[in-house]
């Protein structure tokens, strides 16, 4: 037994060596937690303020440019924008413009796909081709073997326009739609995100839909009908579909025969499973008037559109509305731009938000986060034995489940006191809460975002090139390290020990997961960070992985005491205080440095706009995973709720910032 | 009684006046209606024992105090009737409830009351009914005597607390000092005694409960919750006891031990308990008072009995307190040995009380009934623990074969209850829940297409554990069946050696 157990970072350290650190609500209630903690909540209210409010709200996840563009795209057929709205996403687009002409991706290299999509929304918005900057990009996707070889969003869109043929799109026959959900190849078996893009994708394919958009023409390489004979007629050249390979022409022979037999006429089953499509996506629409984010919602709406449904369809409307909440500010190089984010607010983020910005003797701080629980019925329950609760992604949604939501929440909710009122929804929420999260591990002892099964889809086994897209993310990849350790380590906050077995199972795979050279040194540092608190919690000190966690996570440590800006200092040193147990020199050389660097933080905003602007000194510590094809965005509560944890963590073991 | 001498003679010596020893020393005394023989009951503690004990006695052990007239006493010292258990699967949940009611057994209500009160109620009753018991307080058990043949004949007490030793002599001694047992030790009887755990038990003035005069077992906890009355006012209201169950490695120690509570245990109780559970532990945290604390044994039954030497209660083997069945089991042995002490009555005196045909009689019964309950108990304990997919499975099929039959809960709770105890029962009700594991197993109750791989896995998890526990269930039925197949093979011999000798 352990003195210190049951506290973070103390799983079972040796008596003589630290002494208990104080919890976060002992550090509040005993006045300890000083200015800077307090001005540091104060950014989080006005945060919470800024993101929750009904008119322009700021955006909590910034994406990349892809949906921005899309929206711009699709607004030849919905006429939805203003034409405020229009020139100032349009702004943003081209705010982030690389000098060379590519958009970038979060790694700093020019993205094909997003370079196109940029292009084309800025076509679409009057940009002249033949500037400079046009056509800078234009070389860029020149150089990556033009736009039809980009991914599978671009070429939706320009079959959409009509530049290329919808059979450079992998087929999907409409029957699938009636197999029943059980069945391997059924639709409910890919991930729910691809499930919202599939279905519209396949009322579109059906009907042959058509968009007349300004022409993308010069993005696609073509070449002349006879080698070497210039003045002849030109035709594109296709892209390849499957992977290279034996599998992959078998794959290909087999997509071929698949088209063909599409021109067989099938009568009733096809009508039968292209009903089937549409009365899912009537059935998914979510309260919130989206379907599972921004980029299902706009191909649903595109969808129905085309499948006849009038301008002021009710479901057509709420989806706009839905994609119109899901915009909001962020600032470029000092300017304000409207953005168009992925999702409404982040449950996760607001609750983080939630977690410093407010008082726990006030009820009403936090009720509003427990009302956003999901009560009813959903399609992740398909694999999921448990009954309903945790919470969605984004506040008002009803239908998927968000087990990192549904973490944050649970950390949110620690704030409230036994006597509270609120405390007896507050531990009914969080037993739901409890069981969901352990309901959702996979056999392999991970544990599921959104819905078992999301990242094993026996469709994206096949060397499809777009096949990634039907699954969550690989099965080992860091956002599964990351959802596994949080759930880890809030089921320890609630009692759970190694002596379970599911706890035993998840560390067990985080083990196999990180063992090897170099693997942790892979992981970024917000992973690193949920990795420590996890190991912290469940792993006596010695253990090889909790030891091998800290030396690489100490490595990274610069000669200043930084780790590489504000937010990855904080992540960091949040890290080594739950590893070490306490105040070493290096936790207390980087505390320094990230009090130097809170001296520039400026005054929590008034409520007229962000105060932390897309600086990408610190984009990098900010990348989250984003949901489908745009693979991150960037959190920007997690700058406030980083540093906050970090400063009351260095407060609770006794240190100064 | 108020000076010791050298060496005293008393026919039995009892080490430990808590409730097996008041109503062993009680037993006998009833036993012996001419008051001819000498008792001494001895305890280390003055007054009750700090710790915090028993205290749920089902309507078996309940008849047991009655017939020795302890129970009016008790009652109107504020002891609680307690109708039987119901067991929520969770805070907001399945609720099952195994009244007592629907058992074969006469007596249909229990009793529970504060464990320092029962104690204290019992010793009065013994020294004020009871002429031949000697009740000594602040006494404790030193050394035990033997003779040549290694026989116990008597203990070395010591005064507590100046350390003063003395000697007694007793055709029998009696540990009944419970679970870590002094007797049993220094007697070198041979017990895997092992600390599987720890209570801790907290005050729950006037707590509204599901089932206010049940033993309420909550389950979703990291461990399982039991509530129960341990005193009624005048006025009827209940008092009740609360305890939540610690693994061996305790989470935490002091004040950090309290945080553990409230965010391990006191969300997954049912409201408004749980507002009232958090109130508990604020205020036990802000008086700075200990948690009270307990371990939790388990002592798989060893040899009740040496040549003059019976062990009873917690000393003879206990287990986990989840069915509460400790109590009732010490009053047994009790009872028991006072039936073999009535039985030795018209027994001229001079030679011993208690005689090693008495002793092994004694032996033979209890160690039919005692690792019954303890299979069950340990059984029960894992399955309402769940710490893997086994024993989860074996709670959901504990829940559905309960729900489902009336018939089910009645014959469970009887052997819960200890009222039952043919093997027969324990064999069929033991099966009948292995199949109903098997059964749920296959058959998830939310996920409308769970993997089959998922129900595979969890039908191996049930299907090992049902196998794993099979031995013992098995033991079990041999240790009932076994002194009646011994007895039948000595009756046998008899028959054979008269026959031969008549012939």
């Amino acid at each position: 037994m352990h003195p210190e157990s049951g506290k973070e970072g103390s799983g079972a350290r040796p008596q003589e060596s630290k002494r208990d650190p104080l919890s976060r609500e002992q550090v509040r209630a005993a006045g300890l937690e000083g200015p800077v903690v307090q001005a540091l909540r104060a950014h989080a209210s006005a945060w919470l303020r800024a993101a929750t409010r009904t008119e322009q709200p700021w955006l909590l996840h910034v994406p990349d440019i892809g949906v921005a563009c899309e929206v711009l795209l699709a607004d030849r057929l919905l006429r939805d924008l203003t034409p405020d709205e229009r020139a100032s996403l349009h702004a943003w687009i081209r705010a982030h413009q690389h000098e060379s002409g590519a958009w970038l991706d979060t790694r700093g290299r020019p993205d094909h796909s997003l370079t196109v999509m940029g292009w084309w929304a800025c076509a679409e918005c009057g940009d002249d081709p033949a500037s400079p900057r046009m056509v800078r990009a234009a070389r860029v996707v020149h150089e990556f073997g033009g736009a039809q070889r980009a991914n599978y969003t671009v070429r939706l869109w320009l079959a959409l326009a009509g530049h290329i043929p919808w059979s450079w799109l992998p087929s999907m026959p409409a029957e699938l739609w009636l197999l029943p959900t059980a069945a391997p190849v059924s639709p409910s078996r890919i991930a729910p995100w691809a499930r919202g893009l599939m279905t519209p994708l396949l009322l579109l394919t059906e009907t042959r839909a058509r968009l007349h958009l300004v022409s993308a023409e010069p993005l696609l390489l073509t070449r002349p009908t006879e080698p070497g004979r210039q003045d002849q007629e030109r035709v594109m050249i296709p892209p390849r579909l499957f992977r290279p390979g034996l599998v992959g022409d078998l794959m290909l022979a087999f997509d071929s025969a698949l088209k063909l037999a599409k021109k067989i006429p099938r009568g009733p089953i096809r009508r039968l499973a292209l009903g089937q499509a549409r009365a899912w996506i009537t059935q998914t629409q979510q309260p919130h008037g989206g379907w599972f984010s921004a980029r299902p919602t706009l191909l649903c709406v595109i969808a129905l559109r085309v499948m006849g449904a009038p301008y002021d369809d009710t479901r057509i409307r709420r989806g706009l509305d839905y994609l119109r909440r899901a915009r909001g500010l962020t600032r470029v190089d000092g300017t304000l731009h409207l953005a168009q984010g992925l999702t409404t607010a982040p449950t996760a983020a607001l609750a983080a938000l939630a977690t410093y910005a407010t008082d726990p003797r006030r009820v009403d701080d936090l009720r509003w986060l427990i009302s956003g629980e999901l009560r009813e019925r959903g399609e992740w329950q398909r694999r999921t034995n448990a009954s309903a609760g945790g919470w969605p992604h984004e506040q008002d949604a009803r239908r998927y489940l968000d087990i990192k939501s549904t973490c944050a929440v649970l950390d949110a909710l620690r704030a409230v006191e036994p006597s509270s009122p609120l405390a007896p929804e507050a531990w009914a929420a969080t037993r739901r809460a409890s069981e969901i999260v352990l309901a959702m591990q996979e056999p392999d002892g991970s544990f599921a975002r959104f819905e078992r099964g999301e990242s094993d889809v026996w469709m994206a086994r096949l060397p499809w090139r777009d096949a990634s897209i039907l699954a969550a993310g690989p099965r080992f990849d860091r956002e599964r390290v990351q959802v596994t350790a949080m759930v880890l380590h809030q089921l320890a906050r609630l009692g759970w020990k190694q002596g379970d077995d599911r706890v035993a199972r998840g560390l067990a795979w985080l083990e196999r997961r990180c063992e090897g050279p170099g693997v942790l040194a892979a992981l970024d540092l917000l992973t690193l960070r949920e990795l420590a608190l996890c190991c912290a919690a469940l792993l006596a000190p010695g253990h090889p992985l909790r030891s091998r966690l800290e030396r690489t996570i100490r490595a990274r440590q610069r000669e200043r005491g930084d780790f590489g800006g504000p937010v990855a200092t904080a992540l960091a040193l949040r890290a080594l205080l739950a590893l070490h147990g306490s105040l070493c020199v290096q936790s207390e050389r980087a505390a320094r440095s990230l009090g130097e660097s809170l001296r520039a933080l400026p005054p929590a905003p008034s409520g007229a706009g962000p105060e932390v602007s897309e600086d990408p000194v610190v984009l990098d510590s900010l990348r989250v995973p984003g949901l489908g094809l745009s693979l991150h965005a960037h959190d920007f509560a997690l700058a406030v709720k980083a540093i906050t944890d970090a400063a009351l963590a260095v407060k609770r073991h006794g240190g100064t910032i | 009684m108020t000076s010791d001498p050298a060496e005293t003679h008393y026919d039995v010596l009892i080490i430990g006046a808590g409730m097996s020893g008041c109503a062993a020393a009680r037993a006998l005394a009833v036993a012996d209606p001419e008051q001819r023989r000498r008792i001494l009951l001895i305890d280390r503690h003055r007054g009750a024992a700090p710790r915090f004990a028993g205290e749920f006695i089902h309507p078996r052990g309940a008849q047991v105090l009655d017939d020795l007239d302890f129970l009016g006493p008790l009652l109107r010292a504020g002891a609680a009737a307690v109708d039987g258990f119901t067991v929520l699967e969770r805070a907001d949940g399945r609720c099952v409830e195994l009244p007592y009611r629907e058992t074969a057994y006469p007596r249909k209500r229990g009793v529970a009351i504060h464990h320092k009160t029962l104690v204290q109620v019992m010793r009065a009753v013994v020294r004020d009914t009871c002429p031949q018991v000697e009740l000594r307080e602040g006494v404790a058990l030193h050394e035990l005597l033997r003779d040549e043949t290694g026989r116990v004949v008597g203990a070395r007490l010591e005064r507590r607390p100046r350390g003063e030793l003395f000697t007694v002599r007793a055709d029998v001694v009696v540990g009944a000092d419970g679970k870590a047992s002094a007797t049993r030790k220094l007697a070198g009887i041979a017990g895997e005694r092992e600390i599987i755990g720890y209570t801790v038990g907290f005050l729950l003035p006037r707590a509204r409960v599901p089932s206010p005069t049940h033993g309420n077992v909550i389950l979703g906890a990291r461990g399982p919750v039991l509530v129960y009355p341990i005193q009624q006012d005048p006025d009827g209201a209940l008092h009740y006891r609360l305890t939540m169950d610690l693994p061996r490695e305790l989470p935490a120690r002091g004040r950090a031990l309290t945080r553990y509570l409230e965010r391990a245990f006191v969300p997954f109780l049912p409201s408004p308990l749980a507002g009232q559970t958090a109130q508990a532990i604020a205020d036990a945290s802000a008086a700075g008072r200990k948690l009270e604390l307990a371990p939790t044994v388990n002592l798989p039954a060893p040899s009740a009995t040496l040549p003059g030497l019976a062990l009873i209660g917690d000393a003879a083997g206990c287990s986990h307190p989840i069915t509460a069945s400790g109590m009732t089991m010490g009053l047994r042995d009790a009872e028991l040995l006072g039936r073999e002490a009535a039985r030795s009555h018209g027994r001229a005196h001079g030679g011993p009380w208690l005689d090693d045909l008495a002793l092994a009689r004694y032996r033979a019964t209890h160690d039919r009934y005692v690792p019954t309950r303890q299979v069950l108990a340990d059984a029960i304990y894992e399955a309402f623990r769940g710490e893997d997919e086994g024993a989860r499975m074996i709670q959901r099929a504990l829940f559905e074969y309960w729900i489902a039959s009336p018939t089910a809960r009645a014959r469970s709770m009887a052997l819960l209850s200890c009222a039952e105890g043919r093997p027969s029962v324990f064999l069929s009700e033991y099966l009948r829940a292995a199949r109903h594991a098997v059964r749920t197993s296959l058959l998830p109750r939310h996920a409308s297409h769970f993997p089959v791989s998922d129900r595979v896995r969890q039908v191996y998890s049930a299907a090992a554990l049902a196998r794993g526990k099979l031995g013992r269930a098995l033991g079990v039925v041999w240790s009932q069946l076994r002194p009646d197949l011994s007895g039948s093979f000595n009756g046998t011999l008899d028959s054979l050696a008269r026959v031969t000798r008549l012939g």
